[in-house]
C-alpha cells in the first residue's frame, strides 16, 4: 500500500468528525458573526462578504442594550453568590457535620436540579405575582399587608439562585466528602484546633471546587433565558438573552442587531469559560482521593436544628412550594383566584382540566416530539461523543486537539445564540431539514456536545488502553477489540451519558426557541407558548407532567449508575 | 522465533524515544531490556508488538518482515502472532478466566473442543485450573499475572513480550514468580523480550541483558559478564555498585595502577586495566567486595575508618564506614562472617585490587 493511501485512510475518521463538528458548531457561529457585521440576515441567495460594517453594534448606544448588559452582569453575579452560599452551606452540612437527616440534606441539595428553570420560574410567578400570587393571597388572608413581588430584580436573582445552587452543592459536596481524612488528621496531630483545621486545611482544599462551580453558575445564569423571560419580562428587566429574543420577535425582525448582541454575550461567556477552565486546571489538588473514605464530622451542638431548618427552608422554597403551586393551578376550575378561600369551595378543584390536557392533540404531539428528539439526540450524541473521544484519546490522528476544542466550544456559546445560528444555517443549506424534528435534534446535539463528550471521555480514560491493545495482540481486529473489550467496559459510562443527554434534551427550551414550527413543538415549547399566551393553567399542567417524565429518567439513571464494573480502572 | 531489529528509530516530534537501535533476539533466547524509565525500553517493545509505529528501520519476526519504513511494510498487531504481558496485566474484568484465555483461539476460529483442550492445558501450566469459571475482577495480583501469561502462551506466540510483569506484586510473590517465569520460558523454549528497571529481575531472567540509555543500547551481554564488567560507572551504579568516586591517576598508567580519589587523600590500587577510561575516570567497588577487619589488611587498599551506620538486613549486614581523610564507603558483610560491629567502632576497610574497577563515567552511546 502506498504511503499516500495510508495517510488518506488514517486521516479519514478525523476529517469526517471535523466535518460534523463544523456543521454542528462552527458554521452556525460563522453565520452569527456574518449577520452581526452585515445588513442582511443570512438567507439563500444573500450570503456574501459585501457590505460589512459595524453598524449593528450601534445598538449598544441605546439605553436598552446597555441596560441589558448591566442587568445581565448584576443578575448573574448576585445569583452566583447567592447560589454558592446556598450550595456550599448545604454541602458542608450534608458532608461534614452531624446535622440530622443526612440523606434528606443530600436529596434537598440535588432535587431542584430536576426542576427545569423554566418550570421553576413559572411556578414562582404563580406564587409571587403581586396581584394573584398564591403567597400574596395567603399573606392577605391572614391579614398581613405585605406583598411579595417576584417580578423584581431580587425576585429574578432569587429564582435563579434557587435552581442553580445544586451545581455548587454537587461539586463542593464531592470535594468535601472525598477529601483524604489523613490531611485533616495531620493538622490535628500537629496541634491544630478543629476550627483552625477547617479554616486552614479543609476549606482551602475545597476552594477549587467552590471557585469552579461559582464561575460555572455565573456562565449558566448569564445565558439563562427562561427565568429572564418569565420573571424579568413582567418586571421590565431585560437581560442579554431576553433582549436577543425580543429583537428577533420584533416586527420587522431585527436579526442583525440580535446577532450583534449575541456576539457580545458569547464574548463575555468565552472569557468566563476561559477563566473557569484555567482555574480548574491550575488549582487541581491531587489530595482528593476516590477511596470510600469516611471524613470526620464536625459536631454542631445547639446549631444542629437551626441548620436542619435552613435546609428544609431551601427545599420548601425550591421544590415544595413550586410543585404545590403548579398542582393547584392545574387543578383549579376557575381561571382566576382572588382569594385562597375560593379554592376550598366544593368543585373548585378537579382533574377535569388535567385529563383534557393529557388527551389533547397538542399535548400528545408535543410529548411525542420531545421523546423522539431526546431519544434520537441522545443516541446520536453518545455515538458521536464516543467517536470523538476515541479519536482524541486512543489514536495518534492529526488534528485531534482541534476536534477536542471544537467539541468543547459550545460551552462558551449560549444555547439561544447557537439556536439562532442554526436557524440561519439550515435556512441556507439546501436540504429539507428546517421545520422538521431533525433541526431540533441537530440543535440539541450541538448544545450538549460538551457534556456528552466529557461524559464519554471520562469513561474511556477509565478503561486502561492496555485492555484493548492486548485483544489486538491476541489476534482480534481493532474494531473487534473495541466492540468486545472497550465498549463493554464503558457500558456504565455510555448509558449514563445517554441518560444525561435525554434529561438535558427534555429540559431544553432556549436552543429550540427559534427552530420549532407548529408541527414540531416540544413539551418545553408548549409550556412557554401557553405561558406566552397567558394560559397559565395549561402551562402549569404541562409543567407538572413534564417534571414527572424528567423524574422517571432521573430514577432510571440512578438505578443504572449504581452498577459499576469492577476493575475498569 | 528469531526477532531482528535493524536501525529502529522512533521520534515524537522533536523527542527521540529510540535512536537507530539494532538488536537480534535468537530463537529461544530471553533478552532483557534493562534501563531507567524513559530510556526507550518499553517503546522498543511496543514497536515489536506493532502498538507503536517506528519512524524508520526494519523489524523481522522469523522470516516475516513485519515493519519496514522504507518499503512501507506495516503488519497489523493482530497479524503478528506476538504475545504480550502488560504491566497492568490488562485482564478483562468483564470476562471469566476461561473467556480471557480462550480469546486468542476464538479469534483464530478454532473448533470449540480444541479451544477447551488448549485452554485447560495452559491453565494447568500456570496453576489456575480450578479458577477457570471465576470472574476476572475477583483475582489477586499474582493470579491476574498468571491469567495474562496464560492468555499469551495459549496462542503459541512467535515471541513473548513482557512489560515489567512483576513490578506490581509484593516482594515475596515477585521472587517466586520470577523463578516460575524462567522455568516456563526455558521449558517451552520461548523467545522472550522482557522489559524491566529492576537489576535483580534482569539478572535472574535473562540469557542476555541489553542495557539501554537515551534510546540506545549501551551494553549487551550475558548477565554474569555485565555484572562483572560493566562498561561505565553509570551502568555499574545501575547494577548496584554503590561505591563510585571520581579519581585521577596517581602513578604510572600500567596495571596495577594507583589512583587518588578526587578531593580526598585516599589512594586506591586497581588490577583491572584502565583501558578507555577517558578524561573522567571513576573508582567502582561493589559493597560486597569491601571487607571490614580490626587490623590493617596486608597488601594494597587498606584504609582506616569508623562505623557510622549499621543496618541489619537478615542474611547480611549493611555498614556505612567513613574513612579517615576519605569518603564514606558502603559495605555489605554476610551475617555469619564476623560478629556485628557497633556504631563508632574503629575498623579497617579493605578491597582486593582485582575487585576495584576503573571505569569511564559514561560510555558514548
Amino acid at each position: 500500500m502506498s504511503t499516500l493511501l495510508i495517510r488518506i485512510r488514517r486521516g479519514l475518521p478525523t476529517s469526517v468528525l471535523l466535518l460534523i463538528l463544523g456543521v454542528l458548531v462552527i458554521v452556525p457561529m460563522l453565520f452569527i458573526a456574518l449577520a452581526a457585521f452585515s445588513s442582511e440576515t443570512p438567507r439563500p441567495g444573500s450570503i456574501g462578504l459585501s457590505g460589512l460594517s459595524l453598524d449593528n453594534f450601534a445598538i449598544f448606544g441605546s439605553s436598552q442594550a446597555l441596560g441589558a448588559v448591566g442587568n445581565s452582569l448584576l443578575v448573574a453575579g448576585s445569583a452566583s453568590v447567592l447560589a454558592l452560599a446556598i450550595g456550599c452551606g448545604l454541602a458542608f452540612l450534608a458532608a461534614r457535620t452531624d446535622t440530622p437527616g443526612r440523606r434528606f440534606l443530600y436529596f434537598a441539595g440535588i432535587a431542584p436540579m430536576f426542576l427545569p428553570s423554566l418550570v421553576g420560574a413559572l411556578a414562582w410567578s404563580l406564587l409571587g405575582s403581586p396581584a394573584t400570587g398564591f403567597l400574596n393571597l395567603l399573606l392577605h388572608s391572614v391579614g398581613l399587608n405585605i406583598t411579595v413581588n417576584i417580578y423584581s430584580m431580587p425576585g429574578l436573582i432569587m429564582v435563579l439562585a434557587l435552581y442553580y445552587a445544586p451545581y455548587a452543592f454537587l461539586l463542593v459536596h464531592g470535594a468535601l466528602s472525598l477529601m483524604n481524612p489523613d490531611l485533616e488528621e495531620a493538622a490535628f496531630v500537629h496541634g491544630g484546633t478543629r476550627r483552625r483545621t477547617l479554616r486552614r486545611v479543609t476549606f482551602p482544599l475545597a476552594l477549587p471546587a467552590v471557585l469552579g462551580s461559582g464561575i460555572l453558575i455565573f456562565a449558566l445564569t448569564m445565558e439563562n433565558f427562561p427565568v429572564a423571560q418569565v420573571i424579568g419580562n413582567p418586571a421590565q428587566i431585560d437581560t442579554l438573552p431576553s433582549f436577543i429574543y425580543r429583537l428577533m420577535n420584533a416586527s420587522p425582525s431585527r436579526g442583525n442587531e440580535a446577532a450583534a448582541v449575541a456576539i457580545v454575550l458569547t464574548g463575555v461567556l468565552l472569557i468566563v469559560t476561559a477563566i473557569q477552565q484555567r482555574a480548574v486546571l491550575r488549582r487541581k489538588f491531587t489530595t482528593v482521593t476516590g477511596k470510600g473514605v469516611k471524613p470526620k464530622k464536625v459536631p454542631l451542638g445547639r446549631w444542629r436544628l437551626p441548620a436542619f431548618a435552613a435546609a428544609v427552608l431551601y427545599f420548601v422554597l425550591a421544590v415544595v412550594l413550586p410543585l404545590g403551586a403548579l398542582l393547584i393551578a392545574s387543578l383549579q376550575n376557575s381561571p382566576y383566584v382572588a382569594s385562597l378561600g375560593q379554592l376550598t369551595e366544593p368543585g373548585a378543584l378537579s382533574f377535569y382540566a388535567l385529563g383534557e390536557l393529557i388527551t389533547s392533540d397538542d399535548f400528545l404531539q408535543a410529548a411525542r416530539n420531545s421523546v423522539l428528539t431526546a431519544v434520537l439526540a441522545g443516541l446520536i450524541g453518545t455515538a458521536l461523543s464516543f467517536g470523538l473521544a476515541y479519536t482524541v484519546y486512543r489514536t495518534g490522528a492529526a488534528g485531534r486537539r482541534v476536534l477536542e476544542f471544537a467539541a468543547m466550544a459550545p460551552l462558551a456559546v449560549p444555547a439561544i445564540v447557537l439556536g439562532l445560528g442554526l436557524l440561519w444555517t439550515w435556512l441556507v443549506v439546501p436540504l429539507p431539514v428546517y421545520g422538521t424534528v431533525v433541526v431540533l435534534i441537530v440543535a440539541f446535539l450541538a448544545v450538549f456536545l460538551p457534556q456528552s463528550y466529557r461524559g464519554v471521555s471520562a469513561s474511556i480514560l477509565q478503561v486502561d488502553r492496555d485492555l484493548e491493545d492486548s485483544a489486538v495482540l491476541l489476534g482480534a481486529h481493532r474494531t473487534k477489540a473495541v466492540t468486545k473489550v472497550t465498549l463493554p467496559l464503558m457500558r456504565v459510562g455510555m448509558v449514563s451519558t445517554l441518560l444525561l443527554l435525554l434529561m438535558l434534551c427534555m429540559r431544553e427550551l432556549s436552543a429550540a426557541l427559534f427552530l420549532f414550527t407548529s408541527d414540531t413543538r416540544l413539551l418545553s415549547i408548549l409550556i412557554f407558548d401557553n405561558y406566552d399566551n397567558g394560559a397559565m393553567q395549561g402551562a402549569a399542567s404541562v409543567s407538572l407532567l413534564y417534571c414527572g417524565v424528567i423524574g422517571v429518567i432521573a430514577l432510571l439513571a440512578k438505578s443504572l449508575g449504581a452498577r459499576t464494573v469492577d476493575g475498569a480502572r | 522465533m528469531k526477532v531482528q531489529l535493524e536501525n529502529i528509530t522512533l521520534a515524537y516530534g522533536e523527542a527521540t524515544a529510540i535512536d537507530r537501535l539494532s538488536v537480534t533476539v535468537e530463537d529461544g533466547e530471553s533478552l532483557v531490556l534493562l534501563g531507567k524509565s524513559g530510556c526507550g525500553k518499553t517503546s522498543t517493545m511496543r514497536c515489536v508488538a506493532g502498538l507503536e509505529t517506528p519512524t524508520g528501520g526494519r523489524i523481522t519476526i522469523g522470516d516475516t518482515v513485519v515493519f519496514d519504513g522504507e518499503r512501507g511494510v506495516r503488519v497489523a498487531p493482530n497479524k503478528r502472532n506476538v504475545g504480550m504481558v502488560f504491566q497492568s496485566y490488562a485482564v478483562w474484568p468483564h470476562r471469566t478466566i476461561f473467556q480471557n484465555v480462550a480469546f486468542p483461539l476464538q479469534q483464530q476460529r478454532l473448533p470449540k473442543a480444541e479451544i477447551r483442550e488448549r485452554v485447560a492445558d495452559v491453565l494447568a501450566l500456570v496453576g489456575l485450573t480450578e479458577y477457570a469459571e471465576r470472574g476476572a475482577s475477583l483475582l489477586s495480583g499474582g493470579q491476574m499475572q498468571r491469567v495474562a501469561l496464560a492468555r499469551s502462551l495459549v496462542m503459541r506466540p512467535s515471541v513473548l513480550l513482557l512489560d515489567e510483569p512483576l513490578s506490581n506484586l509484593d516482594a515475596r510473590l515477585r521472587d517466586r514468580l520470577r523463578v516460575e517465569l524462567r522455568e516456563i520460558q526455558q521449558r517451552l523454549g520461548l523467545t522472550c523480550v522482557y522489559v524491566t528497571h529492576d537489576q535483580s529481575e534482569a539478572l535472574a531472567l535473562a540469557d542476555r541483558i541489553a542495557l539501554m540509555q537515551g534510546g540506545r543500547i549501551v551494553q549487551i551481554d550475558r548477565p554474569e559478564k555485565i555484572y562483572d564488567a560493566p562498561s561505565s560507572a553509570a551502568i555499574a551504579d545501575f547494577l548496584g555498585v554503590s561505591n563510585i568516586f571520581p579519581c585521577a591517576p596517581a602513578g604510572p598508567g600500567s596495571a596495577p595502577a594507583t589512583y587518588r580519589l578526587t578531593g580526598h587523600a585516599t589512594e586506591v590500587t586497581s588490577d583491572t586495566p584502565a583501558a578507555g577510561t577517558g578524561k573522567d575516570p571513576r573508582v567502582c567497588i561493589r559493597p560486597e567486595d569491601i571487607r571490614l577487619t580490626g587490623e590493617p589488611a596486608t597488601g594494597a587498599n587498606s584504609w582506616p575508618g569508623r562505623v557510622d551506620v549499621v543496618s541489619f538486613q537478615g542474611s547480611y549486614v549493611r555498614y556505612r564506614v567513613s574513612l579517615k581523610d576519605g569518603p564514606e564507603l558502603d559495605a555489605v558483610v554476610p551475617r555469619r562472617a564476623t560478629r556485628m560491629l557497633d556504631v563508632g567502632t574503629p575498623v579497617w576497610a579493605s578491597a582486593d585490587p582485582d575487585a576495584v574497577q576503573i571505569l569511564p563515567a559514561e560510555v558514548p552511546a
